[in-house]
């Protein structure tokens, strides 16, 4: 039962037309009901009204047979009293009877005995049918005292003619008998005296055929009961003056058949519906006329109906078969019309399933089902549209991540990765961090050695992602480039700025810190457009003083301004961006140089000063106080820790310059310097700044031949007791040492204007040297101190 | 490099200040152009704030001297840093120079 309810609560089909089928189920029942009610009655009436009149025929027949008798009675009669004293008469008179109505069965003209003297005590003229003929004999015998009879005390007793209870007629003659009814009556002569009875007689049997000859329904049959309800006629023949009609409610007691007996007894006319012999039926009945006696037709429902009901059950069954194959069609015809339904929604499950490309079936249908396949190809078609795009864009994404991861790696590898640490130098350590916000970032740090000197920048670009990591990565290289020639970081800065600025289509700016740290001296100088000043974190804390310069990249023609200072010897540089005092928590709050110089107090307290421990201490204050909120702005952050070098220590310098004279004062000033540090004083230092000058101008102007260009590379080593310089070209060969040197004793008119320089060299340098080495001419000079 | 080209009470003077070298040479001489030009004049070079000087310089100081010689001119050194001395007696400058 439940599978049963399962599946029609799973199929549209099987429920829509078991709903179709109700309804129409209900409105055939309601229909048909009327009209087996109505068609019933109808039935029943045209039942009533044929029974009723066949019953009217039939008691008319039986009515005009029993008159016929009466009639045919009175006219004997009336011949009989003319000739009383005729015995031989009384034959004719019967016999007339008898062939003038031949269904009469027989007829007898009775006399009291000894009327006719001559004939004897006994006179009946009796008159029968035998066969086709009639046999008229002399009834009356020893045998057969008619006298005695019923049908000859009756009329006399009762004075007027009646019809007898029916009876036993036996022939005697023929040993016959034949159960009959008798019309008597009293022949009286002139002085009324009784002479005699006129006996007409009426065969049951053919009474009873004649009733029943005539039948409404083939089941039905006639029943005839006289005064005291015996039956007269029945079909049973059996009980045909020997029982009653109650006869069988003695047994088996019956209200309906009792009522009914008493009904006709009483003469009444009626209908009446009951069970006969377990058979339901409509009895109709009706009294005979003077005979006392009333006739019922009895008619078997099934007969009444019978047709009907066969009607009704052909119409049933051709109903239910017909709301069955009603069932069955729709099922098949809206599970036909649903198909297209089924394999959408497969196609659809398909699609779910990720098949974008599964071919919908073209129905050809025009109806909603068509529609509904229209609107689902047009839905897959935009899904695997989306879908596509999805993919593209997600592939584009994916694919700009990667980009974005592997710049972030490029951008990363851009900056500097071996920090120097107190093992791998003696004069400096550095080191630095920088935390993009996004993967990549606009922040910048740099730094490198050259002729002693570290170079070192930090930077914050406008804006952050892409287009600062852009703009970063630019600033680096052209503070490489520029810086590689540059020693001064004014000019690097200007540099820079020219070199931004004119490329700088987007107003994008960044503000930078140039610093370059004279390592043998902790002589720093410095210029700064516009970045965050650092920390100077030695003795004192205190923010290194720097004029205010526009940030790189809005003016190309700007002129930097150049700082110095003095680095005292443990004293740390700290450099930092904006990302740091800005750093914000979850409240909105920043960091603020408060706390940065908070951070740095407790560094400088617990003599963490190295850049690393500085570096960690301010990166976990910084986590501490952002806490879970989202990293604002990449963080840099970058320190240098200047200690004196050592004396005695060898220490190796060099520059590299164009063969340009204009090169002439950095070359100076790095000799200069050199000298310094080595602890010569103001006359030998410049003197000796000469002599390199001349060796390298020399070199310039004569390995090089005008219009060629070259550099000119040089190196000094200083020890305690000496400093010695190799200058290093890859131009023509030259030595210097083969020119003439200058007489400088001669008067100032006989003086040449060549050959000064190798002289100052000479007596300047305590040795001079020339080789050359493969492609390189290679001088070395050198200076005891 | 600075130079100042001044004339007074007879003679014209010309004050040096800063570093001689090779690279700052050629604008010193075309500077020293009315020293060149100048004729019955003393020539004072004033050498108080010359802090460095390289042969180019000399050289410069060597032309001044034969061109005013030339024109019977005197040249006069004034004021000599130490660092400038130096070089001058290294070259034998000292010798061809008048000093005031």
């Amino acid at each position: 039962m439940k599978e049963i309810i399962q599946y029609i609560r799973r199929k549209l089909s099987v429920r829509v037309s078991l709903w179709v089928v109700l309804f129409a189920a209900i409105i055939f029942i309601l229909a048909l009901g009327f009209l087996f009610y109505q068609a019933r009655e109808a039935v029943r009436q045209e039942a009533i009204s044929r029974a009723t009149q066949i019953l009217d025929k039939t008691s008319l027949r039986v009515e005009g047979i029993l008159n016929r008798v009466e009639v045919a009675s009175d006219m004997t009669k009336w011949l009989a009293l003319r000739h009383p004293d005729q015995a031989d008469s009384m034959f004719v008179y019967s016999r007339s009877m008898l062939q003038n109505n031949p269904d009469f069965y027989n007829c007898s003209i009775a006399f009291e005995p000894d009327h006719f003297k001559e004939r004897g005590r006994y006179f009946s003229a009796y008159t029968k049918h035998i066969g086709d003929s009639l046999r008229t004999i002399q009834g009356g015998s020893d045998n057969y005292q008619y006298f005695f009879m019923d049908w000859y005390l009756m009329p006399q007793l009762l004075d007027k003619p009646c019809w007898t209870e029916p009876y036993m007629d036996n022939d005697v003659s023929t040993n016959t008998s034949e159960m009959v009814t008798s019309y008597c009556q009293a022949l009286k002569d002139k002085t009324g005296k009784f002479i005699g009875v006129i006996n007409t007689s009426l065969s049951i049997t053919w009474l009873s055929q004649t009733i029943s000859e005539t039948k409404p329904y083939p089941h039905s049959y006639s029943i005839m009961i006289g005064r005291g309800g015996t039956y007269f006629v029945h079909p049973d023949s059996t009980k045909i003056t020997r029982q009653t009609i109650f006869t069988q409610t003695i047994e088996h007691p019956d209200t309906a058949l009792i009522a009914l007996g008493r009904a006709m007894q009483r003469g009444e006319e009626g209908i009446k519906r009951m069970n006969l012999d377990g058979t339901p039926s409509y009895v109709f009945y009706k009294p005979l006329g003077k005979t006392g006696c009333s006739m019922a037709i009895v008619c078997p429902e099934s007969d009444i109906f019978g047709g009907f009901d066969r009607l009704r059950h052909a119409v049933m069954t051709i109903v239910v078969v017909g709301l069955l194959l009603m069932l069955y069609l729709f099922i098949r015809i809206i599970t036909r019309e649903l198909s297209p339904l089924h394999r959408l929604a497969k196609e659809a499950e398909n699609i779910a399933s990720g098949q974008f490309d599964a071919e919908l079936p073209d129905f050809q249908r025009i109806d909603e089902i068509g529609q509904l396949t229209q609107s689902f190809a047009g839905m897959q078609q935009s899904l695997v549209k989306y879908i596509k795009e999805l993919k593209d864009t997600t592939a584009q994404k994916a694919s700009i991540e990667r980009d974005i991861h592997i710049a972030s790696g490029i951008q990363m590898g851009m900056l500097p990765e071996n920090f120097p640490t107190k093992e791998d130098r003696d004069d400096v350590q550095l080191f630095a961090s920088l935390t993009p916000a996004k993967d990549v970032g606009g922040d910048l740090f740099d730094f490198y050695f050259r002729d002693d000197k570290l170079f070192f920048c930090i930077g914050d670009v406008s804006g952050k992602g892409v287009p600062a990591s852009l703009f970063m990565a630019v600033t680096r290289a052209v503070f490489r480039t520029v810086s590689f020639h540059e020693s001064m970081p004014d000019r690097i800065m200007t540099s820079i700025n020219m070199t931004m600025g004119e490329m700088n289509k987007t107003h994008m700016f960044v503000t930078l810190f140039v610093g370059v740290l004279d390592l043998p001296t902790g002589h720093l100088h410095y210029c700064n457009a516009g970045h965050d000043a650092p920390l100077l974190v030695g003795n004192e804390i205190h923010e290194l003083q720097c004029d205010s310069n526009i940030p790189v990249g809005f003016m190309p023609s700007w002129k930097y301004t150049l700082q110095e200072t003095l680095i005292p010897q443990g004293t740390t540089i700290f450099l930092f961006t904006d990302g740091l005092t800005e750093a914000m928590n979850i409240n909105y709050e920043q960091f603020q140089m408060e706390r940065v110089n908070e951070v740095a107090a407790r560094a400088l307290a617990q003599q963490q000063l190295e850049p690393k421990q500085i570096i960690s201490m301010m990166t976990d204050a910084v986590h501490q106080f952002v806490g879970d909120a989202e990293q604002s702005d990449d963080l840099t952050m970058m320190a240098i820790q200047y200690m004196q070098p050592q004396n005695g220590a060898k220490r190796i310098q060099s520059i590299t310059l164009d063969n340009d004279t204009q090169e002439v004062p950095q070359l100076n000033n790095f000799v200069n310097e050199i000298c310094k540090s080595a602890g010569l004083d103001e006359i030998s230092s410049s003197q000796i700044t000469v002599a390199i000058e001349e060796a390298v101008v020399n070199t310039m102007s004569y390995a090089y031949p005008v219009g060629t260009h070259g550099s000119v590379k040089i190196e000094v080593t200083a020890t305690k007791e000496s400093i010695e310089f190799t200058i290093t070209d890859s131009g023509i060969p030259f030595d210097p040492t083969a020119q003439e040197e200058a007489d400088t004793t001669l008067p100032a008119n006989k003086r040449r204007i060549g050959g000064l320089g190798i002289h100052i060299v000479r007596q300047v340098m305590d040795s001079i040297h020339y080789e050359r080495m493969g492609n390189s001419n290679v001088l070395t000079l050198k200076k005891q101190i | 490099m600075k130079t100042t080209i001044l004339e007074k009470d007879g003679n014209i003077t010309a004050i040096l200040e800063g570093r001689l070298d090779t690279a700052t040479a050629p604008e010193t001489e075309k500077a020293m152009k009315p020293i060149y030009d100048s004729e019955g004049k003393d020539i004072i070079l004033d050498c108080a704030g010359l802090e460095y000087i390289s042969s180019a310089g000399l050289r410069i100081f060597l032309c001044i001297l034969q061109k005013a010689q030339g024109k019977g001119q005197e040249v006069y050194i004034k004021n000599m840093t130490d660092n400038v001395r130096a070089v001058f007696a290294m070259t034998g400058f000292s010798n061809i120079f008048k000093f005031k």
